[in-house]
This record gives C-alpha cells, sequence and structure tokens, in this order.
C-alpha cells in the first residue's frame, strides 16, 4: 500500500511539473498517459484479490459475527452439525498467546536492535545482524518442529500453549529487530552528539533520547510483527491442537486459537461448520486489521524531524 | 506527551482483551436444559463422570462421532471436557506413543509387526507400562456413492466396482452394469471417478475391500494412496462435494458424507444377492469378523469377501487405542467414565443418527468388558 500511495505522489508531482513548463508534446503526453495507464491497472490488479478476498468473508461470515453469542460464547458442546456457540474461546487463546509473544519478543527484540545500532561494531555484530537475516527467513513450519523437537521431545513436556508463543517469539523477534533497527537508525546523529556534549553519559543518551525520538516507530514496528504472528497457523497445528472449550491456561491442557478454529472447521461439509470458518476467518482478518489500524495510527507520531 | 497517549493507548488496549477474557462462556445449552443438565449432574453417580480434560488425537473417520459423543458427555457431566484432533491416524498413534494424548483413536489396530525396526505395539506398551489395547467403538461404513439422473436404485458386485475404479467401464449404461441392474434405467453417460487425493483411511479400506472381494479384477495392492482412474479430490468432503456437482458421478466415502450431501448410495451384491446400506447390515458384517487381538485387545478383522445374507461388506472400524494399566489412576478412570459412555446404547444410537453404524451385540459386550478392565 505505501508504495502505491508514493507513486500516487510521484504521478501528482509530474503533472504539476508539465503544467508549470507549459504545453506538453504529443509524444511525452502519450507516454504520460500511458505510464498513468499502467500504473493504474497494476493498482487495480493488486486490488482485486484483496477486495475479493474481503467481500467473500464478509458475505459468507459477516452474519456469524452480528450474533451476540459469536463474542460471548465457546464452542463447548456444539458439533459441525449443530448451530450456534461462539469464538470467544478462540479469540482469547489468539489474544493470550500474542500478548505473550511480545512480550518476550519485544524486550529482546528491541534491545538486540540498540546493540546492533549503538553499540555493535566488528565481528560480534556482524555474526548477529546475520543471524537475525537467517532467522527471516526461517519458515513457521520449521520454527515450529524446532520448538516440538525442543520441548516435547527432549525436554518431555506437553503440547501447551506457551510452546506456541516460543515459536512465535521466533518468528517475531527478527521482525521487532528489522523495524526497530530501522527506526533507530533514523534518529540524527546531532541528537546524540549534542548529548554527548552536555556530559550525558552513552546509556542515559540511548534511554532519554534515542528511544524517546523513535519511540512511535518502533510501537508501528511490533504491532505489525504481532500482526503477522497472529495469523500463523504451522506452530498451532503442530503445537497447539484445537478445543472448542475456554481454555486460558498457557501451561497446561490445550488452548483454542483462531486459526487453529478455521482449520478444525474447514474441511466439513455441514453448513454450520463452514460458516464458523468465515466467521472465524473474518474475525481473525478483523482483528488483524484494527492491529494494523493502531499501528499506522501510532506510526504517525513516527516522523523524525531532522 | 506522545508516549503518554501511546501508552493510554496500549493499556486500553490490554483491559480491553482481559475484559474480553473475562466475560465468554463454555454454556451452550438453553437455561432450561442447563438447569436439567445440573440436576442430571448430581443424580449421576461419580463413576459415570469426571472433572477435566481428555485429549484424543487420530483418525478423521470417526471425528463426527467423536465430536457427537464427546459433546452429549460434556452435557451430561458438566465439568468434563473431551477434546479430539482429527489428525490422522498415524499422527494419532505417534502422539499416543509420546504421551502428549490421553488415548488415540485410529482406523487401524495398533501393527504387530515389525516395521522400521520398531513394533507399534510394544511401543505402546512401553509408553503405557503396560499393553495396549485396541477398542473398537465406531463403525463406518464406506458407501459407493453415486449421481445419476434419473437412477435411484443401483446395485453393483465387487467385480463392476472394481472395473468402474479401475476406469474400464467408462458408460452407466455398460453391459455389465445392465446385467446387474434390470428394471433399471440406465443412461449413457460417462462415468465419472472421484477419489480422494489425500492418505486416507477410507482409500485404504476401500482397496481392501476390492482386493479381497474382486481380486481378478483388482491387480493394485491396498494402500491409503489411491492408484486407481479418475479425479483426485481432498478429504471425504471433496470427493462427495465432487459427485454432487457432476451428473455421472461415482465416489466412494464414508457413508455420513453420502447422507450430508444425499447422494445415492449402491446396494452391494457380494455374491449372495444385493444388500442396501443400512445400520443392520452393517452390524451384520462386523459381528462376523475375526477378533486378531487377545483377550481385551479387540482388534478386529473384517472379512470383506463374506458372503453372508445380508451383511452390507465394506466397512471401516475405528479404534480407541488406550492403556490397559496407565500411570496416573485419575486419568484412566475419566477414560474409562468416558468410553463406558461411547459403548452406551445412547451413545451408539447418537451416532447411527449421523451416519456410523452402532456396533453389534456381540462386540458391544466384548467392548464393555474391556473398558471395564481398564485400570
Amino acid at each position: 500500500m505505501s508504495t502505491l500511495s508514493t507513486a500516487d505522489e510521484a504521478v501528482a508531482t509530474r503533472t504539476v511539473a508539465s503544467d508549470a513548463f507549459g504545453r506538453k508534446s504529443g509524444a511525452r503526453a502519450v507516454k504520460d498517459q500511458l505510464a498513468r495507464a499502467l500504473m493504474w491497472g497494476a493498482f487495480l490488479v493488486a486490488l482485486i484479490p484483496l477486495v475479493w478476498i474481503l467481500g467473500a468473508t464478509i458475505v459468507k461470515g459477516g452474519h456469524m459475527l452480528v450474533d451476540a453469542d459469536w463474542w460471548g460464547k465457546s464452542q463447548a458442546g456444539i458439533t459441525a452439525r449443530r448451530e450456534g456457540g461462539g469464538a470467544v474461546h478462540a479469540i482469547q487463546g489468539t489474544l493470550i498467546q500474542a500478548g505473550v509473544t511480545a512480550l518476550i519478543s519485544v524486550p529482546i527484540g528491541v534491545l538486540t536492535a540498540v546493540y546492533l545500532v549503538e553499540y555493535g561494531r566488528g565481528r560480534l555484530a556482524k555474526a548477529v545482524s546475520f543471524m537475525v537475516d537467517i532467522l527471516t527467513g526461517i519458515p513457521s513450519i520449521v520454527a515450529a518442529l524446532f520448538i516440538y523437537a525442543l520441548w516435547v521431545t527432549t525436554l518431555g513436556f506437553q503440547r501447551v500453549g506457551f510452546a506456541v508463543c516460543l515459536a512465535l517469539t521466533m518468528l517475531m523477534i527478527p521482525t521487532v529487530v528489522r523495524s526497530t533497527e530501522e527506526m533507530l537508525k533514523l534518529v540524527p546523529n546531532e541528537l546524540r552528539e549534542a548529548a554527548y556534549a552536555l556530559g550525558v553519559p552513552k546509556w542515559k543518551t540511548i534511554m532519554k533520547v534515542v528511544i524517546p525520538t523513535s519511540f512511535s516507530g518502533i510501537i508501528t514496528g511490533v504491532l505489525l510483527g504481532l500482526a503477522r504472528v497472529m495469523g500463523e497457523t504451522a506452530p498451532l497445528i503442530i503445537l497447539g491442537p484445537y478445543t472448542a472449550v475456554i481454555a486460558t491456561n498457557l501451561f497446561g491442557g490445550l488452548m483454542p486459537t483462531l486459526p487453529t478454529m478455521i482449520y478444525q472447521n474447514y474441511s466439513e461439509a455441514n453448513q454450520p461448520a463452514i460458516d464458523r470458518t468465515w466467521g472465524a476467518a473474518l474475525t481473525l482478518i478483523l482483528i488483524i486489521f484494527l492491529l494494523n489500524l493502531l499501528g499506522r495510527f501510532a506510526g504517525r507520531f513516527s516522523k523524525v524531524k531532522s | 506527551m506522545k508516549i503518554q497517549r501511546l501508552g493510554a493507548m496500549a493499556s486500553l488496549a490490554l483491559v480491553g482483551s482481559i475484559a474480553l477474557a473475562g466475560c465468554g462462556s463454555d454454556n451452550n445449552t438453553g437455561s432450561d436444559t442447563g438447569e436439567t443438565a445440573a440436576s442430571a449432574t448430581g443424580a449421576a453417580s461419580s463413576d459415570d463422570c469426571f472433572d477435566g480434560t481428555l485429549n484424543a488425537e487420530g483418525s478423521s473417520a470417526q471425528k463426527n462421532a467423536f465430536e457427537e459423543v464427546g459433546a452429549k458427555f460434556s452435557a451430561k457431566c458438566t465439568g468434563a471436557t473431551v477434546n479430539y484432533n482429527p489428525s490422522g491416524s498415524g499422527a494419532g498413534i505417534k502422539q499416543f506413543l509420546a504421551g502428549q494424548v490421553d488415548f488415540a483413536g485410529s482406523d487401524s489396530a495398533l501393527k504387530t509387526v515389525e516395521k522400521d525396526g520398531k513394533v507399534e505395539a510394544d511401543e505402546a506398551a512401553k509408553a503405557c507400562g503396560s499393553p495396549a489395547w485396541n477398542l473398537p467403538m465406531v463403525t463406518g461404513p464406506i458407501a459407493v456413492a453415486y449421481n445419476v439422473k434419473g437412477v435411484d436404485k443401483l446395485t453393483l458386485t465387487p467385480a463392476v466396482t472394481a472395473d468402474i475404479f479401475q476406469g474400464k467401464i467408462t458408460t452407466w449404461n455398460d453391459p455389465k452394469i445392465a446385467a446387474i441392474n434390470s428394471g433399471v434405467n440406465l443412461p449413457a453417460t460417462a462415468i465419472k471417478v472421484f477419489f480422494r487425493s489425500d492418505e486416507s483411511g477410507t482409500t485404504e479400506n476401500f482397496t481392501k475391500y476390492l482386493k479381497a472381494a474382486a481380486e481378478a479384477n483388482w491387480p493394485g495392492e491396498p494402500a491409503k494412496t489411491w492408484d486407481g482412474k479418475g479425479e483426485g479430490k481432498a478429504k471425504s468432503a471433496g470427493v462427495a462435494e465432487g459427485v454432487k456437482s457432476t451428473d455421472g458421478g461415482i465416489t466412494y466415502v464414508e457413508w455420513s458424507y453420502a447422507k450430508d450431501n444425499d447422494l445415492g448410495v449402491a446396494a452391494i451384491d457380494n455374491g449372495a444377492g444385493a444388500v442396501q446400506l443400512s445400520s443392520e447390515s452393517v452390524g451384520k458384517a462386523v459381528a462376523t469378523a475375526k477378533q486378531t487381538g487377545t483377550g481385551n485387545d479387540l482388534a478386529l478383522k473384517l472379512d470383506y469377501a463374506t458372503k453372508e445374507a445380508g451383511a452390507y461388506p465394506i466397512n471401516l472400524v475405528t479404534y480407541e487405542i488406550v492403556c490397559s494399566k496407565g500411570k496416573d489412576p485419575q486419568k484412566q478412570k475419566n477414560i474409562k467414565a468416558f468410553l463406558t459412555y461411547f459403548g452406551s446404547e445412547e451413545a451408539q444410537k447418537a451416532i447411527e443418527e449421523i451416519g456410523y453404524a452402532p456396533l453389534p451385540t456381540e462386540v458391544q459386550t466384548k467392548v464393555e468388558a474391556a473398558i471395564d478392565a481398564i485400570s
């Protein structure tokens, strides 16, 4: 989306420029129109799947969400052939797991980024940066299997919500590190130098100048990272089987989430289950949309004045 | 200032999610039935119910039955939750061996022959600390489901079925089909075979049947993957949907799916006359199955080529695999309570309504005795 809006701005400036230079020559006008048509075409093509997905989920799942039960009840005692029940158990599970994942990965991610930008020199920093790059490229299923091998096979624990959080953490840390790093790099060096000139120690400069300046940018990155891991399904299928009842204990028993609720219902031929699949999908889209919105909103304040 | 605002936003979100977390409810029964359920719990003896959770995993063929019985059980025993994760028989057994689930659901009994240096049954005994038992709890007949305009009655023999699924018979008015369906007006529509594209216990049992009952016509070996002809579709819902939307379509699918999609179900003539698919005809076939396990291990071997009159031969018996003597006595008690209910007439009747067949009395008595012996 952001690339598209910059492209829009580019067109706007070009139009203004050509007006300023007076009449355009025919060939250039044709080129201009051609480029404009191409760009709009590309934009519309990119929009098709988005609108299609949103439209389909709203049409097929919208009616589930207007029912108050959807937000207040679980699926306890409901089978694929029976209507009724809600998704509150899955919504809670998703929110709890996302919250704990953020709680673990944000400090690690932000501090790693601070190290990379402010302290890291030489081999170690290169190694860390390289590892973060590798971590970014790990498919979620590999992260899930790694945690399964560690948590279940090696340590002999049960599959619980916390194991899912660990796998999601592996996916979230690199996103947080990368976005925080970019934000910290945006902080102008003059600010740091001014602080040093006043005799402020380095750690205090980071705490009081660098991080506050880029704070809202960091928040944006965190929220976007969170939105990404909330929709992950592979770790959930392997580490967090679905259950139809409310379960909020991260360390005992199964924990339902929206992606596993979708996965559980999608292979059913019965209408109530199909409706629930769409309903859960729409709920997940809605939650992630809200998070993204929050991220964008926070991002408004993130522009660092140089 | 900025940070404060963001902090306020974050805390608002946090409070919101906590508030949401607090207000959910597991109660899906109406207020009236809720009260009766509660009073019923009070009346039920403590052996019938328990407080807690049981986790099972395995075959997707018994998912609907399990879900139904689980829902009924938790309605009867508030406080008891039974989870079933339909990840497939193989995955279920794996998780059972790893101690991740309390019992497994499987389309086939634990293997007693060595494979890759390991014997499943021995592995399970090691994991349990006692022999593991295969308890047949759910019988899922496999329907040969078709959709041909104008044909609402169809009989097939094993040989003709094998030829159809091999792609050797290509139209519905083929003389071979007509010969066993006198009086039925068969159109010249092309036959379109749909098969399961994913690995499936249904495919395995269906090919086992074809191999056993029509060896001359079915050259392939029984397997979880299909090696006949046709068009592949994922999962039972996929093949059922394929037949439903195609005139001339035919497939093999669990009876419940054929019922849900209003598909025609062929009667099977194994040599003793055409047999309609019904819970009685299935029960008859399962009753003739040989027990291959010893004692309370009730692994069964179905006779697919059965010539017994009135026995529907294509069946899938799915098992619950349990530890005969578990490490956690309370857990074993809970399993016992749930399986006792699963084997009860009430539960078996409930799953009959959704396309499974109840256990024949002979088998049911044995299963009850085995469940009683779990400790």
